[in-house]
């Protein structure tokens, strides 16, 4: 009886702060494209209400940071394991690709790089470790 | 890191989930130390002895090549 509600307890935990996480990406996401598209399509470029919605997207970001590490601390110590290992590759990769991404202007391949492309390597990097170490390590 | 943990559980009749139960972590952590693909942090493993009722070195040893 006690041993079904620790499982539960860890089951539950877990769910709780991925539903707070992906509320607070989801409101993350929201508040970015507030300050990216409100200046011309809103509020006409006005300097005080864009700072606004600079320092509203900061807290929301911050508080998606601190959902990020409830979740990783409610996680079981492989999860986490295997985030954190998953967080070194992504760290690795996005750094040799984004060298190479941004040398390629020079070389004249690119006429010109978009930062925000390296967001979608992070992500994929991120999404496939983990993965990738999961299914490496729990295989049967 | 060499492991008893397999033999200990099938010594008490226990599942990989049950065990896992006992350990407040899930199924797929115990299968991976068992499997030796995953070496447990030091309080896993003094909860393993514990739950066991031995000392760590007799469930885990060092790999010698």
């Amino acid at each position: 009886m006690t041993d079904t509600r620790t499982e539960t307890s860890l089951q539950a935990g877990l769910k709780k702060s991925t539903f707070q996480l992906f509320l607070a990406t989801g409101a993350w996401v929201g508040s970015t494209a507030l300050m990216s598209f409100g200046p011309s399509a809103i509020w006409g470029f006005d300097v005080a209400v864009t700072f606004l919605a600079i320092a509203v997207n900061l807290i929301v970001g911050s508080f998606m940071l601190y959902s990020f590490f409830k979740h990783l601390k409610n996680m079981d110590e492989l999860q986490r394991q295997t985030h954190l290992e998953a967080m070194a590759l992504t760290l690795g990769i996005t750094m040799v690709l984004t060298v190479i991404y941004g040398a390629l202007p020079q070389a004249k391949v690119l006429a010109s790089t978009q930062p925000a492309n390296v967001l979608f390597v992070i992500g994929i990097s991120y999404i496939l470790s983990v993965i990738t170490l999961w299914l490496w390590r729990t295989s049967e | 890191m060499k492991n008893r943990l397999k033999a200990l559980r099938a010594d008490r009749d226990w599942t990989q989930a049950e065990l896992a139960d006992r350990l407040h972590v899930t199924r797929q952590t115990i299968n991976a130390i068992e499997k030796g693909k995953y070496d447990p942090s030091l309080p896993l493993a003094f909860k393993i002895a514990a739950l066991f009722g031995l000392p760590i070195e007799e469930i885990f040893s060092p790999d010698t090549d």
